[in-house]
């Protein structure tokens, strides 16, 4: 991974954590709600991230589920220019919800 | 006026569907959720996808994301946002489900 992605992931996990507390906090799982939460979570971590002005495109993925005892696996698979592209992956949880945001950057430059 | 025939070069989501249903039916098929195996089936289904995916020969980097989940009644929500060329850059999702399992398999596709 290029000094330049090792950057924006550093920045990724932090801005991705922050935002999801924002938008999430401690509140409970609410149906009525997570649509919501998920459109403004990748939302404000696509904006934080065209702020860097780094010349990429970028994916941002959200999942958010209710804690039922339900057995959830997620995988990602790419094929990219390993030297230049990269992803970021934070994984959050509170009592009643876990909630999974992915973040590819692609390089343009 | 003349008319040039061309291959589809852009991103068409009727034939990245198509590769993601056959798929997700061929890895896991009627088969209920297990927890021993689903790491196996979530590698499997973007593996093969992706193989499939560079087979059309087009000038796209992919990115495929899979998620499968047991079917006990948790409710799930997912979004995705890009910042990317909308002219030559798209997305294709799939969503598909037997008696235990949902999937879900996205695809992103952005010219090279």
């Amino acid at each position: 991974m290029s000094a330049k992605l090792c950057d924006i992931c550093d920045v990724c996990t932090f801005s991705v954590n922050l935002c999801i507390e924002n938008v999430v906090g401690g509140g409970d799982y609410s149906q009525s709600q997570v649509n919501k939460w998920t459109a403004n979570i990748v939302e404000r971590c696509l904006t934080q991230l065209v702020k860097q002005g780094k010349p990429y495109k970028y994916i941002v993925t959200c999942a958010v589920m209710q804690k039922t005892g339900a057995g959830l696996h997620t995988a990602n698979s790419c094929y990219w220019d390993t030297a230049m592209d990269g992803s970021c992956t934070v994984r959050w949880e509170n009592r009643t919800m876990y909630c999974v945001v992915s973040v590819f950057a692609v390089a343009t430059a | 006026m003349d008319y040039q025939i061309e291959e589809e070069a852009g991103f068409v989501v009727e034939d990245v569907s198509k590769i993601i249903k056959e798929s997700v039916e061929a890895t896991i098929g009627g088969n209920a959720y297990q927890h021993n195996r689903v790491n196996q089936w979530t590698t499997s289904i973007v593996e093969q996808c992706l193989s499939q995916l560079s087979k059309l020969g087009k000038p796209y980097k992919y990115i495929l994301t899979c998620v499968i989940m047991q079917k006990n009644g948790a409710g799930m929500q997912t979004a995705s946002t890009c910042f990317w060329d909308n002219s030559t850059d798209g997305s294709c999702a799939v969503r598909w489900e037997n008696k235990s399992v949902y999937c879900i398999v996205s695809v992103f596709g952005l010219a090279i």
